[in-house]
C-alpha cells in the first residue's frame, strides 16, 4: 500500500455482489473500478490498464460476449497481456461446461478459478496470490 | 403315444381276441358237427343199404309165392314118380331161375329132400337138414327170406362150378346166399318146399346197386365217394372197394376190431376206418341167417375226405367271415373313432397356437357332445383370455401414460429445482461475502452480540450454499446429464489434497487432525470432476458428523488381497464421532435420508450427500459403503476399478 493502491476491476452483472466485493476490496486498501457488462469491462480496462480483473462468467442480458470471451479480447491487447485474471463465478465450475478449464490450460493469465459465494479470507488470499504478493 | 393309436390298439387287442374265439369256436364247432353228420349220413345209408337188399329178397318171395300155387309143382311132390311131369315141370323152373338170373332153384319135399335142382338136375335126394331157413320154413309152415351160409357140402350138391366160384372169390368154399323159400300147400296141407336164391360171392349186381342208388357211382379225387361190401364172416366176397390196381377188392379181410365188434358180439360198428387204401367213415352191420346167427357183415362207406374237405371249407369260410366281419367292424370303429378324435385335435392345435399368443382362434363347435361343449369352454376361455390380455394392455397403456407423465412431472421439477437453485447462488453469493466480511472484522469492529447473530447467519447461508450445490447436483443427475469423462488421475494430488485445501477453514474451526495416508502413487482413471465431488461430500460429512478435536483418517490403495491384484483401487475416509447405528447404515445411500439421530438433530442436512455420491460412483462401476461403531467412528468406503472397467 505504500505505493499506489493496486487497481482492480470487478465485472459482474449482480449489483449487489459487485457492491459487496467494492466494500470489501476497499476496506482491505485496494482501488476498485467496476463494470456490469463484458463489453463495458473491456472498454475500462483499455481506457486504463487494472493490476488485476475480477471476473464472473455468465451474464444476463443481451446476448454479447460472456466472461471468458471478454477476457480474450483484453488479453489480446499487447498492453494488457501480463493482466492477471480471477474467475469467479456462480457456475459450478467442475461440471458445467464448457468451464471445465484444466490446470495445464494454455490459458495462462486465469490464475484462479473461483466459485460463488466464497468467504472473504479465500477471496482475499487469492487475489494476493494473483498479485504476486 | 396319441390316444387314436392307444384306442386303436386296444382294439384290436379286443377283436383279436374275439375273432380268435369265434374261429376256434366254430372250428370246434364244425368239427363236432362234421363228424355227426356224417355218422348220421352213414347210417341213414345203410338203412338204405338193407332197404335195397331185402328188396331182392322180399322179390324173389313174392316170384316163390306164385310158383307154389303152380299145380303140376304140386303135382311133382305128389307124384314123384312121374318122370315126364318132373321133366316138363323141370324146365319150365330152369327158364325161370335163367329168367330171374338165380344161381339156385330148388323143389323140395316136405323133410327138405330136394326133389328137383333146377341147376344141377342129377344131383337130388338129398338132404338140407342144416339149411336154417328151409327149417324155418317146415317148422313153421311159412315163407321165409334172408341171407344163408353155404358150406362146401352143399354148395358141391348145387354144383361143382359154385364151390370154384366161391374159392375163386375169396379163397374159401363158403357161399353166401341170398334167398328166400316158401312152403308148398295142397288142400291146406304143406306138402313140400320151393328154394331160390343168389350167391353173394363175386357177385357185384347187389353191391353195386346199392353204391348206384346211394352215391350214384360218384368220384372224389379219384377214389369212388361211396362204397359197400358183403362179407363172408370176415372175408369180402362181394364189394365196389378198389385196389391201386383197380380190381375189386374181393378176398380180403375186415379189421379184427370190426370183426369183434361186428360178428362175435352182434353189433354195429361205425366210425372212420381205413378201407383198403383210403379213409372212410363207415357202418359195418351183422348179417344174420334165418336163425339170428351172425354169418357176415353188410359195409357202406362214404369217402372221409370229402367231409373233411367240405369241413375244412366251411371252416375256411367261417373264418373268413369272422376275419372279414372283423376287419370292417375295425375300419368302421376307426372311422367313428377319427370323427370322435378330429375335434380333440383341432382342440389340441387350437391349444398350442392360443399358447403360441393366437388368442383371436376359434374353434368351430359342430357337436352337441361333450368335445362339443369342451371346444365351448376353451372358446370362452379364449375369449376371456382375450378381454383379460386386452384388460392388462389397456392397464399397462394407461400406466405407462402415467408413467410418462410422471416423468415429465419429475423432469420439470428436477429442471425448476435445478433452475431455482442456480438463481439462488448469486444472490447467496454476495450475502455469504457480506456477511462473512462484516463477521469477520473486514468492515470494523463488531461486538460480541453482533458476533453471535452474524456466526448464526453465517451458518444459516453455509447450509443454504450445500443445499444449492447438492440440488443442482441431483437435478443433473435426475436429467442423465452427468456424463462420466475418465482420465488417469493421482488419487492424492488431484482428488485429496485439493478438497482438504478447501475445506481447510471448517477442519480448522472444529480443530480437527487430518491424518492423510493416501500414497502419491495410486492412481485411478475417474472423472477427476464428479470424484471430486464425491470425496468433498465424504470429506464435508466427516466434518460435520466427527467430534470436534477428533481425527479424520484417509487412506486409499490399489488394492490388493492375498497377493493377487483385485483390478480395485479403494478410498475411505474415517472419522471419529458418535457413529451411526448399523441397522440404519444403508439407508443413508437413499435420496433425502436422514438420520434421527438425538445428537444431530441440530445439524442440517439435505440427505442428498450420499446419493449423489452413490450414483456418481455406480456410474463409474464402483460400490460405496459405510461402517460404523457406534459412539467411537464411522468410516465411509469407495471401491473403483483402477483401470475405468471392471473387467
Amino acid at each position: 500500500m505504500t505505493k499506489t493502491k493496486a487497481k482492480i476491476l470487478v465485472v459482474d452483472d449482480d449489483v449487489q455482489h459487485v457492491d459487496t466485493v467494492k466494500t470489501l476490496l476497499e476496506s482491505v486498501g485496494y482501488s476498485v473500478d467496476y463494470a456490469y457488462l463484458p463489453e463495458k469491462a473491456i472498454e475500462k480496462a483499455k481506457a486504463g490498464p487494472p493490476d488485476l480483473i475480477l471476473l464472473d462468467v455468465m451474464f444476463a442480458g443481451p446476448p454479447g460476449p460472456d466472461g471468458v470471451e471478454a477476457s480474450r479480447r483484453i488479453h489480446a491487447d499487447p498492453a494488457l497481456q501480463k493482466v492477471p485474471v480471477i474467475i469467479l463465478s456462480g457456475v459450478r465450475k467442475v461440471l458445467d461446461l464448457p468451464f471445465r478449464l484444466q490446470p495445464d490450460d494454455e490459458w495462462m493469465p486465469v490464475k484462479a478459478f473461483l466459485e460463488k459465494p466464497i468467504k472473504p479470507d479465500k477471496l482475499l488470499s487469492e487475489i494476493q496470490k494473483a498479485l504476486g504478493k | 403315444m396319441k390316444l387314436q393309436t392307444k384306442i386303436n390298439i386296444g382294439i384290436i387287442v379286443v377283436f383279436l381276441i374275439l375273432g380268435i374265439s369265434a374261429a376256434f369256436m366254430t372250428f370246434k364247432w364244425q368239427n363236432d358237427h362234421a363228424i355227426k353228420a356224417a355218422e348220421n349220413r352213414v347210417r341213414l345209408y345203410i338203412r338204405a343199404g338193407w332197404q335195397i337188399y331185402n328188396a331182392k329178397i322180399d322179390r324173389i318171395q313174392a316170384t316163390l309165392k306164385v310158383l307154389a300155387e303152380d299145380r303140376r309143382l304140386q303135382r311133382v311132390l305128389i307124384d314123384e314118380g312121374n318122370g315126364e311131369l318132373m321133366d316138363e315141370v323141370l324146365r319150365e323152373l330152369q327158364a325161370i331161375r335163367s329168367d330171374q338170373n338165380m344161381d339156385i332153384l330148388n323143389v323140395l319135399d316136405i323133410s327138405g329132400r330136394v326133389i328137383l335142382r333146377t341147376r344141377h338136375p342129377e344131383s337130388r335126394f338129398d338132404r338140407t337138414a342144416d339149411d336154417p331157413m328151409l327149417r324155418k320154413v317146415r317148422d313153421e309152415k311159412k315163407a321165409c327170406g334172408g341171407t344163408v351160409l353155404l358150406e362146401e357140402r352143399r354148395l358141391q350138391a348145387e354144383g361143382a362150378d359154385l364151390v370154384e366160384l366161391c374159392r375163386r372169390y375169396g379163397g374159401e368154399a363158403v357161399g353166401m346166399m341170398t334167398a328166400a323159400a316158401v312152403p308148398v300147400r295142397r288142400g291146406g296141407r304143406v306138402i313140400g318146399m320151393i328154394q331160390m336164391g343168389n350167391l353173394l360171392n363175386g357177385s357185384v349186381e347187389k353191391v353195386d346197386h346199392i353204391r348206384n342208388s346211394l352215391f350214384e357211382n360218384e368220384q372224389y379225387g379219384g377214389k369212388p365217394v361211396g362204397t359197400a361190401t358183403v362179407f363172408v364172416r370176415d372175408l369180402r366176397i362181394s364189394t365196389n372197394v378198389l385196389r391201386e390196381d383197380g380190381t375189386r377188392a374181393i378176398g380180403t379181410r375186415a379189421s379184427e376190431e370190426v370183426a369183434e365188434r361186428v360178428l362175435r358180439r352182434g353189433l354195429s360198428w361205425t366210425g372212420r376206418a381205413l378201407v383198403v387204401n383210403a379213409w372212410y367213415l363207415s357202418q359195418y352191420d351183422p348179417i344174420r341167417d334165418p336163425d339170428g346167427q351172425v354169418i357176415g357183415m353188410l359195409y357202406i362207406g362214404s369217402l372221409e375226405k370229402r367231409y373233411l374237405d367240405q369241413r375244412s371249407r366251411a371252416v375256411f369260410l367261417n373264418l373268413a367271415v369272422v376275419f372279414g366281419g372283423m376287419i370292417l367292424a375295425m375300419a368302421v370303429f376307426y372311422l367313428i373313432m377319427r370323427t370322435i378324435l378330429s375335434p380333440i385335435r383341432r382342440l389340441h392345435l387350437a391349444t398350442r397356437r392360443l399358447s403360441k399368443g393366437d388368442l383371436e382362434h376359434r374353434i368351430q363347435v359342430r357337436s352337441q357332445d361333450e368335445i362339443g361343449e369342451l371346444s365351448e369352454s376353451f372358446n370362452q376361455m379364449a375369449q376371456q383370455l382375450l378381454e383379460d390380455q386386452q384388460e392388462i394392455q389397456q392397464s399397462h397403456n394407461q400406466l405407462e401414460r402415467r408413467n410418462e407423465e410422471l416423468r415429465i412431472t419429475n423432469r420439470n421439477y428436477m429442471e425448476m429445482l435445478g433452475f431455482v437453485s442456480h438463481e439462488l447462488k448469486s444472490p447467496l453469493g454476495s450475502a455469504v461475502l457480506g456477511v462473512y466480511s462484516i463477521k469477520d472484522g473486514y468492515l470494523g469492529p463488531v461486538s460480541d452480540t453482533q458476533q453471535r447473530i452474524l456466526t448464526s447467519v453465517a451458518q444459516s447461508l453455509d447450509y443454504l450454499d450445500e443445499m444449492v450445490k447438492h440440488y443442482l447436483d441431483l437435478s443433473r443427475l435426475e436429467k442423465g446429464e452427468l456424463k462420466v469423462n475418465r482420465r488417469m488421475i493421482k488419487l492424492n494430488q488431484e482428488i485429496v489434497v485439493p478438497s482438504l485445501q478447501g475445506l481447510m477453514p471448517s477442519l480448522e474451526d472444529k480443530q480437527m487432525r487430518i491424518e492423510n495416508r493416501v500414497p502419491n502413487d495410486v492412481l485411478l482413471c475417474c472423472d477427476p470432476h464428479l470424484m471430486r465431488i464425491v470425496f468433498e461430500n465424504l470429506l464435508s460429512n466427516a466434518i460435520k458428523y466427527g467430534r470436534n478435536e477428533g481425527t479424520i483418517r484417509i487412506e486409499s490403495g490399489n488394492g490388493k488381497s492375498a497377493g493377487t491384484d483385485t483390478g480395485q483401487t479403494v478410498l475411505s475416509v474415517m472419522n471419529e464421532g458418535d457413529g451411526i447405528p448399523p441397522d440404519k447404515l444403508n439407508l443413508l445411500f437413499q435420496k433425502f435420508s436422514r438420520i434421527d439421530h438425538p445428537k444431530h438433530a441440530w445439524k442440517k442436512g439435505t440427505g442428498l450427500g450420499l446419493f449423489i455420491c452413490r450414483e456418481i460412483i455406480e456410474q463409474h462401476g464402483g460400490r460405496i459403503s459405510g461402517e460404523s461403531e457406534e459412539g467411537k467412528w464411522t468410516r465411509f468406503t469407495l471401491s473403483l476399478p483402477t483401470l475405468g472397467t471392471t473387467s
